[in-house]
């Protein structure tokens, strides 16, 4: 179910170099954080691999296959994007089986797998309200049940929890990393929140300031002290940050 | 409740000018006479007699019929122009250059132009009905249409749902509020243009017997009829697009 990643020398201009040149591969399973600086290119990246989004250079392969602009390649990709993207007129139910209705599945088994993806992502009860009737939370969860109902393959999540607040933040986190490992999916997970990406991730990725590059890559598996990581890492992002306003050119 | 309340829920202010405005019609008509100002009991006494000789169903049918035809035809061509807006970005610019030529079109032209081609029959002032309220009806849905959150579209193409499933459940939702407010300047546009163009070359509706009545100098009638064309605005208003409206928000 769960498939390798591989993204080869991918690189994005717009105008200006966003992405230089960014190479690294996913295991299947794995739970991946993409780290760096605000505007370094991280959501575009994360664009470029969904197939959302054309790479000037370089090309990303799920399972093996190559993902292009158009993106028809037969694995299932699940994006939770920054905000919540419910179609507000859908109770939250009829949300997540508008998205299984592409995948030919019957009304019935849809429903029933809404309203499990639902319960999953704590919502039970909820399945017919509408989102303006639930928290932002709520919303951002429902979102999650919505990507994870389609039985994804790979699961691209951008900044889920950016508009959450802080207790809300770390529940989702929590709740993010129990789906995670009931379900084995491969996760790629861009934040700019170091405690966030120590807190969840299995290999951190550190991007450079404008134009990206890896800078650091990290297996996050318990054999690093926490704190330690943490500082190295928010050390890391401080230097990029300070290149990407303009103090130091790029390296 | 309190008293303030309950004012402000009978429209009381309001009645407190009309009674002014009524005070003011009444001394107005005594200095100038029955003919050029009638009294407000001559009015009344004018509407209660179409209502009980059921004259007032006989125009206002034959007049909202024509609505209708023309207004209908209308909502029906916009809503295919809508559709090609959705399905060709080429095509939406077309449209919005021809819906705003056709925006800046007076009615007198359209009243003239359709007696050349229609003669005296219902349908100069259906066609009429039609050129003027398409561009009002059709710029709504354009522009609902234009206005579709891209983000959600996106969010459709990540899941893989067909354009047949994305634009039901994607464009149609979204484009529905500027359909309903579309139709509803649209049919208050309708009833006001095909009154005008009912002057000329049919012996039915509204426009007709309002010019028939000033005609035969019973000024009271004018304002009668007046009156009926406000009633059925308003109540079309309330009855139809206000429901759709409260109906289309349940979800906010």
């Amino acid at each position: 179910m769960a498939v390798t990643l591989e993204v080869a020398e991918v690189g994005k201009d717009f105008l200006i170099p966003v992405i230089d040149s960014v190479s690294f591969g996913v295991e299947a399973g794995e739970f991946v954080c993409l780290l760096g600086p605000n505007g370094c290119g991280k959501t575009t990246l994360l664009r470029i691999v969904g197939g959302l989004e054309p790479p000037t250079r370089g090309r990303v392969l799920l399972g093996g296959e190559p993902v292009s602009g158009s993106g028809r390649h037969t694995k299932k990709v699940g994006v939770v994007f920054q905000e919540d993207r419910l179609l507000p007129w859908m109770t939250l139910r009829e949300n997540v089986e508008l998205v299984l209705e592409p995948l030919g599945l019957g009304a019935e088994a849809r429903r029933q797998a809404a309203d499990r993806h639902l319960r999953l992502a704590g919502l039970a009860g909820f399945e017919a309200y509408h989102p303006a009737r639930v928290s932002g939370g709520m919303r951002q969860r429902a979102a999650i049940a919505r990507a994870l109902a389609i039985e994804p393959d790979l699961l691209l999540m951008d900044e889920p929890f950016g508009a959450l607040d802080a207790q809300n933040r770390r529940i989702m986190q929590q709740e993010v990393r129990r789906i995670w490992r009931e379900t084995g999916r491969t996760i790629l997970f861009v934040t700019h929140a170091i405690d966030e990406a120590v807190a969840i991730g299995t290999t951190l990725i550190m991007l450079s300031a404008r134009p990206a590059r890896i800078r650091e890559m990290v297996r996050n598996d318990g054999h690093l002290e926490r704190g330690k990581l943490i500082d190295d890492l928010n050390t890391m992002i401080m230097e990029e940050v300070e290149r990407q306003q303009g103090v130091v050119g790029p390296a | 409740m309190s008293a303030r309340h309950w004012a402000t829920r009978l429209h009381l202010p309001t009645l407190g000018v009309a009674a002014v405005i009524v005070a003011g019609w009444v001394l107005l008509s005594w200095r100038y006479g029955a003919y050029v100002l009638p009294s407000p009991l001559a009015v009344a006494r004018g509407f209660a007699e179409i209502v009980a000789s059921g004259e007032i169903w006989r125009h206002t049918v034959a007049s909202l019929g024509r609505i209708l035809v023309g207004f209908g035809g209308a909502v029906v061509v916009a809503l295919l122009t809508g559709l090609a807006a959705f399905l060709s970005r080429t095509a939406r610019g077309v449209i919005h250059d021809f819906l705003s030529v056709l925006n800046s079109t007076s009615v007198f032209v359209w009243i003239v132009i359709s007696i050349i081609w229609f003669g005296l029959s219902n349908w100069a002032p259906i066609f009429t009905t039609f050129m003027i309220t398409l561009p009002v009806v059709a710029s709504n849905i354009v522009e609902g249409v234009a206005n579709v959150d891209r983000r959600l579209l996106e969010m459709g193409d990540v899941y893989r749902l067909s354009g047949r499933q994305k634009f039901t459940a994607i464009v149609v939702p979204s484009t529905l509020p500027y359909l309903v407010v579309g139709m509803k300047v649209g049919f208050g546009l309708a009833l006001k243009v095909s009154v005008v163009a009912e002057i000329f070359g049919v012996t039915s509706g509204i426009g007709y017997v309002m010019n028939y009545s000033r005609e035969i100098l019973a000024t009271q009638m004018v304002f009668v009829w007046a009156l009926v064309m406000i009633l059925v605005m308003t109540a079309t208003d309330r009855l139809v697009f206000d429901a759709v409206s409260r109906r289309l928000d349940r979800w906010r």
